[in-house]
């Protein structure tokens, strides 16, 4: 624990040096802030859930992507993914903390479904999979598991700027019938409360997570898409560069806390 | 569960296992969709059936059953899951005793 | 319960608000909404003339897809658990606010504190990205923040 708190600390001056300003749009303070993590919003009984491999319901989807990773292609594919990445454990170990990411010859942002999804087109000549099929949310799961521990180090530099700084407008502006910027909940109103839920700092460690109230595991771009339907805003495409960007933006707020993914989230 | 147990021993099993648990009630009205549980949910220990659980649709999604049973000898420990659509999962440990 | 600054007014936001009531006459929304004057921190007259009814303000402030007040308020009503905490306790409010006063506020409590967390409940001008069901649509119609008045004004 002591050494969570020196964890905490560093974070706090992390952001102030790269997060420090206001987007164009924002009206908004942006006082330095300690990030809490998203496990300081779970009840004792939750975390133990969380923490133990039967009763979090998530590594049911993890254990589904380690035979999926493994398994040999169906009809018409040309290639399993263990084919090219042999010894998972080893070899994708941070990937997941890594990403989302400028992909160097499209110029896009990509996030770790987006790779899946690039990996079947052109090395396994297999259709993409649609965000929230149990598929896609085991292959994700199972990658993002082997990087549990590992601190989350997006790239905020270079190509990646433009989409950090989109995915900081978007968070910052207000949306949606009810008027609401993402910014006034989770950095202005943090460990307060919206009926019973106390609203975090949104720290996204823990996707593809399983949330109790969908009762089954769900990317980060759901989980975003819940708040927009809160605010009654027209909603984003799961995998669109609006959610991308606020991906990015939110595990860069994020860097330097530890991967838990498949967490328990309320 | 462990793999293996001391003659006598009461040893605890845990299961989850992957599912919706669909009860056909939405925000819509009561059954607007089809039923879709697992309905029942068995052990059976060296050929017998140890446990049997009538699933009822207030059951949360993905549902987790632990228990505890006591070890006499060595064979297979069977579990069995029933859904709506009569899809039946089987998964078999083998428990080891000393 | 002013330490939160909800209550307070600031003088900034006077400006905005003959703007506000300027965008409200000339709405061209699907529902025009019903003109209103703001004056000081409140606005005066009921809108469009209609009468408050306090059972119906009760009911749809705690109605999760009309008010919704709970989601951010206790309310003193026996009963109502989990209430949010983002904005002030209502109780009272009546004693501490006139109708004119909590008019405003529930119409755009934008134009009393312009960062407020509280949604602008009778207004369509100004919005982003408004969901297709509820574009050019006020959170509540001109009579249900009248009844929602009505009710706030007897929680003294």
């Amino acid at each position: 624990m002591g050494g969570l708190k020196v964890l905490c600390i560093a974070i706090v001056l992390i952001n102030g040096q790269t997060i420090g300003t206001v987007a164009a749009d924002g009206p908004f303070p942006d006082e330095a802030r300690r990030m809490r993590s998203a496990n300081e919003f779970l009840s004792p009984a939750l975390r133990a859930e969380q923490a133990d491999p039967i009763r979090n319901r998530g590594m049911l989807w993890v254990e589904q992507g380690e035979r999926l990773f493994a398994q040999p292609p169906p009809p018409g594919g040309a290639q399993s993914c263990a084919s090219c990445h042999a010894s998972p454990e080893t070899s994708m170990r941070g990937v997941a903390a890594r990403l989302p990411a400028v992909d160097a010859e499209s110029g896009q942002l990509v996030n770790l479904e987006g790779r899946i999804n690039d990996c079947r087109i052109l090395r396994q000549s297999l259709p993409p999979l649609d965000y929230e099929t149990d598929e896609l949310l085991a292959l994700t799961a199972y990658l993002t598991a082997l990087s549990i521990g590992e601190p989350l180090t997006v790239s905020i530099d270079g190509p990646a700027s433009a989409f950090y700084a989109y995915g900081q407008q978007l968070w910052s502006e207000r949306q949606g019938q009810l008027n609401v910027a993402c910014t006034q909940c989770h950095d202005q109103s943090v460990g307060r409360k919206l009926r019973g839920d106390t609203i975090s700092s949104a720290v996204p460690t823990g996707y593809p997570a399983y949330r109790l109230e969908w009762q089954t595991l769900g990317s980060l771009h759901r989980r975003l898409r819940s708040c927009q339907l809160g605010v009654r805003a027209q909603l984003f495409e799961l995998g669109s560069r609006e959610y991308l960007a606020l991906e990015l933006y939110l595990k860069s707020r994020a860097r330097r806390h530890l991967i838990d993914a498949p967490a328990l989230r309320r | 569960m462990p793999a293996t147990a001391q003659a006598g021993e009461t040893i605890k099993i845990r299961s989850a296992i992957q599912h919706p648990m669909i009860t056909g009630h939405t925000d819509a009205g009561p059954n607007v969709a089809p039923r879709k549980i697992i309905h029942t949910f068995a052990v059976a220990y060296l050929g017998a059936e140890v446990l049997r659980v009538d699933v009822a649709p207030g059951i949360a999604a993905n549902p987790f059953f632990a228990f505890n049973l006591r070890a006499r000898s060595s064979g297979d420990v069977v579990f069995t899951w029933i859904d709506d659509t009569g899809e039946v999962i089987v998964e078999t440990r083998q428990l080891t005793v000393t | 319960m002013g330490a939160r600054g909800m209550i307070a007014v600031r003088a900034a936001g006077l400006g905005s608000a003959l703007v506000l009531a300027a965008f409200a006459v000339t709405s061209a929304a699907a529902t025009p909404l019903e003109s209103f004057a703001v004056a000081g921190d409140a606005i005066g007259t009921p809108l469009g003339g209609a009468t408050g009814d306090v059972s119906r303000g009760r009911d749809i402030a705690l109605d999760r897809g009309k008010g919704n007040c709970l989601i951010c308020h206790r309310v003193p009503i026996e009963g109502e658990l989990f209430p949010g905490d983002v904005g002030p306790d209502l109780s009272g409010i009546g004693a501490r606010l006139t109708a004119g006063q909590i008019r405003l506020r529930l119409v755009d409590q934008s134009v009393v504190t312009p960062l407020t967390l509280m949604p602008s409940y009778y207004r369509v001008d100004g919005l982003r990205r408004v969901g297709d069901q509820f574009r050019g649509k006020p959170v509540l119609t001109a009579q249900e923040i009248e009844d929602v008045v009505a009710w706030l004004q007897t929680l003294r």
